[in-house]
C-alpha cells in the first residue's frame, strides 16, 4: 500500500517535469488538430506520430501518445459541432445536439460543454486506471506459459469484437495477421522463417511500420481515391463558452453516468469510443429532466456523448497495460509505443523501475485532461479553421509523414517498403470488408501466443493437458468464451442505442468519417 | 430508395445478407496466400514448420467457411457486386497519386529525402489543383516538420540518396 502511494507520488513529481509538460501540450494540440480533421482518426494520428517518440524517455513518449489520443477524441467534437461532420466516429453522437446548438447561435456553449464534459470524462476515467490496473497486474504476475497462451487467445477473440460486420472475415484477418507474425526467426528453434532473404526481417515484421501502413498510409490512399471536396466553412461564434452554475448543475449527473458507461465500455474488449458516445447520449436522454430538448440542441446530449467517449480512454488502457491485450485499434497502436521503447506490455510494467514509468504515465494521463480543457477552451476558434483543411493537402502531407516516420525507426529503407506494402494492404482490407485492427492485434499477440504454446508443450513433453492445468487457465478460457459472445451483446446494445437515437435525428444525417 | 435497392432490401429481409461477388476475389487471394506460405513452410525443418502449418490450416478452414457462407447466401438471398466501397473511386486520380508515391520513393533512394519530398509535394499538390499560395505553404510546412522533428530533434539521418552519399 505504502509502496503504491509512493509510486503514485513519484509519478506525479516526474509528470510535472518540463519535458513531460511540453509533451502534453504538443500532444494535446496535435491530437485536437488530427481529431477535428474529418478523415483522420485517433488511431491514425497516434500511429503517424509513433516514431517521434522512440528517442524520448519511455514515460515522456507514452505521455505524448496518450495526449494525442485524448486530444483526438475530444477534437472530433469541434468539427461535429461547427460543420456537422464528426472529426472521428467517437463524436458522431455529439454532432446531433452540437450542430443544432450551432444553428441556434450557441456554438460557443456547445464547444464549452464538450470541453468540460470531455475533461471530466477523461479525468474520472483515471480513477479506474489507478485502482484497477495494479490489481489486475498483480493477478497477471502469477501467469505462466499456459496462461500466457490463453491470454493471447483471449486477445485474439477480441478480433471477433472489432469486426462486428462479419465475424468470419474478422477471424480470417486475424489468422492472416498470425501468419504474418511468424515471419522472422523461430523463437524456439532459431530457424529463419519466411524472410525472403531480408536480414532486416530477422526480428519479424516491424510492428510500428505495419501500424503506420495499416492505419495512416491506407487512410491517405482512401482520401486519394475520392473526389476532393470543399468542406463547409465553420460557423463563426461569439457566445460565451463557459457554462453557468445552473448549466453545470444540469450536466453533472449526465457526466457521472457517462463516465461509468464510457469506462466500462473502454475496459470491455472490442468496444470503443464510437459505441460509448451513442450509449452516453442515449442514457442522457433517458434520464434527462428535459427530454423534449433532445434533437433540438440539448447541452445534456453533448455532455453525455463527450463525457462517455473520453471516459473510454482511461478504461481502454487497463487491459493493454496490465495484460498486454489491446481492446481496440488505438490501444493497439499505443502498445506499439511501449514495444518501440523496448517494454513488454503486461504485469512487468508494474514491477521495479518500470513501475515508475507506468505511474508517471498515469499521472501524466490525469494532467493531460487539464491541458485538454485549457487548450480546447482557448483554441477552439483556431482549430475550427483547421477543420477546413483540404484533403488535397492532407494526402501528400500524410504520405510524407508516413514515409519519414517509418524510415526514422531503424533508418532503414526496407522499413519504408514494408510500410508501403502494409499501406496498400490496409487500403485493400478496408475495401473488401476485412479488418485492419484484427491484423494488427494478431501481429502483436501472435508471438506471445506462439511462445506461450510452444514453451508449455516443451515443459510438458508435448502433452496438451498442461494448457488446462490451472484454475487461472480455466478463468481465461471463460474469458475467451466471453470474448466471442461479447460482440453479439455489444451489437445488440449498439443497435438499441442507435434505434433510440435515430428517432431524434433530423432527416439530414451528419457526414461520418472513418 | 431506388427500386433496385428496395428489391435488394426485400431479399435481405427474407433470407439475410446476399453474397458479395467481391468475396470471391477475397477468398481466392487468401487461398493463394495459404498455398504460397505452405510451399515455403514445407521447406522448413520439421520442428519449425508445425506451428506455421497449423496457422495455414486455420486460415484455409476459415476461408472455406467464408466460401461456404458465400454460396449459401447466393442461394438464399441472391448476389450483389459488393463493390460499394468503390462507388466514389476515381481510378485516374488514385493511380496517378499511387504512381507518384512510388516514383517519390525511387527518387528518394537516388537523390535523397529533401529533393524527393520537394518534387513530390509540388507535383502532387499541382495535380490535386491546390492554389499556389497553399502549395508553397503546405510544402514548406511539411519539409519544416521533417527537418525540425526528425533531423534536428530526433537526430535521424534522412536518406541522402546514392547521388550525394
Amino acid at each position: 500500500m505504502f509502496e503504491t502511494l509512493s509510486l503514485m507520488g513519484g509519478g506525479f513529481l516526474n509528470a510535472v517535469m518540463p519535458i513531460n509538460i511540453f509533451a502534453m501540450v504538443v500532444g494535446v494540440t496535435i491530437g485536437i488538430v488530427i481529431g477535428c480533421l474529418p478523415g483522420l482518426s485517433a488511431a491514425m494520428g497516434v500511429a503517424l506520430l509513433l516514431p517521434m517518440t522512440f528517442s524520448m524517455e519511455a514515460s515522456t513518449g507514452m505521455i505524448m501518445l496518450g495526449a494525442i489520443y485524448c486530444g483526438a477524441i475530444f477534437g472530433g467534437s469541434i468539427s461535429a459541432i461547427l460543420i456537422h461532420t464528426p472529426g472521428t466516429p467517437a463524436s458522431a453522437a455529439t454532432a446531433i445536439e452540437g450542430y443544432q446548438m450551432t444553428l441556434q447561435g450557441k456554438a460557443g456553449k456547445a464547444l464549452g460543454t464538450a470541453c468540460i464534459a470531455s475533461f471530466f470524462g477523461g479525468l474520472l476515467s483515471c480513477i479506474s486506471l489507478y485502482f484497477f490496473a495494479p490489481l489486475l497486474a498483480q493477478l497477471a504476475m502469477k501467469f505462466g506459459s499456459p496462461e500466457y497462451f490463453w491470454l493471447s487467445i483471449f486477445g485474439l477473440t477480441i478480433i471477433a469484437g472489432v469486426s462486428s460486420k462479419s465475424m468470419v472475415k474478422g477471424l480470417m484477418s486475424g489468422a492472416f495477421g498470425l501468419l504474418l507474425s511468424t515471419i522472422g526467426m523461430d523463437p524456439i528453434m532459431g530457424v529463419k522463417r519466411f524472410m525472403f532473404g531480408q536480414s532486416s526481417l530477422y526480428e519479424g515484421i516491424n510492428v510500428t511500420c505495419a501500424l503506420i501502413g495499416l492505419f495512416s498510409m491506407s487512410q491517405a490512399l482512401v482520401l486519394a481515391e475520392a473526389k476532393i471536396k470543399e468542406r463547409a466553412r465553420a460557423q463563426k461564434f461569439s457566445d460565451r463558452m463557459l457554462l453557468s452554475r445552473e448549466e453545470m448543475k444540469e450536466i453533472t449527473p449526465t457526466i457521472f453516468r457517462s463516465w461509468i458507461i464510457g469506462n466500462t465500455v473502454g475496459i470491455l474488449p472490442g468496444a470503443g469510443a464510437s459505441i460509448a458516445c451513442f450509449m452516453g447520449y442515449n442514457t442522457a436522454h433517458q434520464f434527462s429532466k428535459h427530454p423534449e430538448r433532445f434533437g433540438k440542441g440539448s447541452i445534456e446530449g453533448v455532455a453525455g456523448s463527450e463525457a462517455a467517449n473520453n471516459a473510454v480512454t482511461g478504461g481502454s488502457l487497463i487491459p493493454m497495460l496490465t495484460l498486454g491485450i489491446p481492446g481496440e485499434s488505438v490501444t493497439a497502436v499505443l502498445m506499439g509505443g511501449l514495444i518501440i521503447q523496448g517494454l513488454t506490455p503486461g504485469p512487468d510494467l508494474f514491477v521495479g523501475e518500470t513501475a515508475k514509468m507506468t505511474y508517471t504515465f498515469f499521472a501524466g494521463f490525469a494532467l493531460i485532461q487539464f491541458f485538454m480543457l485549457g487548450i480546447g477552451l482557448l483554441g477552439c476558434r483556431g482549430f475550427a479553421q483547421i477543420a477546413r483543411l483540404s484533403d488535397a493537402i492532407l494526402i501528400p502531407g500524410v504520405t510524407v509523414l508516413c514515409i519519414v516516420g517509418s524510415f526514422a525507426i531503424r533508418q532503414n529503407f526496407v522499413d519504408v517498403v514494408i510500410m508501403m506494402i502494409f499501406g496498400i494492404m490496409g487500403w485493400l482490407v478496408r475495401k473488401f470488408g476485412l479488418n485492419n485492427a484484427a491484423i494488427v492485434l494478431a501481429l502483436i499477440l501472435g508471438p506471445i501466443g506462439e511462445k506461450g504454446l510452444r514453451r508449455s508443450l516443451a515443459l510438458s513433453g508435448g502433452n496438451p493437458a498442461i494448457l488446462f492445468s490451472t484454475p487461472v487457465c480455466w478463468v481465461l478460457i471463460a474469458f475467451c468464451v466471453f470474448g466471442i459472445v461479447s460482440p453479439f451483446l455489444m451489437d445488440r446494445m449498439n443497435k438499441k442505442a442507435d434505434e433510440e437515437v435515430g428517432e431524434l435525428i433530423d432527416e439530414e444525417p451528419a457526414e461520418f468519417s472513418d | 430508395m431506388s427500386d433496385n435497392n428496395k428489391a435488394q432490401e426485400d431479399v435481405r429481409k427474407k433470407g439475410g445478407e446476399p453474397m458479395e461477388k467481391s468475396d470471391i476475389f477475397v477468398c481466392g487471394f487468401v487461398y493463394a496466400v495459404c498455398v504460397f506460405f505452405l510451399v515455403m513452410a514445407l521447406r522448413l525443418d520439421e520442428g519449425a514448420r508445425i506451428y506455421p502449418i497449423c496457422l495455414i490450416a486455420v486460415l484455409a478452414a476459415l476461408t472455406s467457411l467464408q466460401t461456404f457462407n458465400m454460396f449459401r447466401a447466393a442461394k438464399k438471398s441472391g448476389v450483389v457486386s459488393g463493390m460499394e466501397g468503390f462507388k466514389s473511386f476515381l481510378p485516374k486520380q488514385f493511380f496517378v497519386i499511387l504512381t507518384m508515391i512510388i516514383i517519390y520513393l525511387i527518387v528518394m533512394y537516388v537523390a535523397g529525402f529533401y529533393i524527393a519530398t520537394l518534387l513530390f509535394m509540388v507535383s502532387a499538390l499541382l495535380f490535386l489543383r491546390v492554389s499556389k499560395v497553399q502549395l508553397v505553404i503546405a510544402t514548406g510546412v511539411v519539409i519544416a516538420i521533417a527537418y525540425f522533428a526528425f533531423t534536428l530533434f530526433l537526430g535521424v539521418r534522412l536518406p541522402t540518396g546514392i547521388l550525394f552519399s
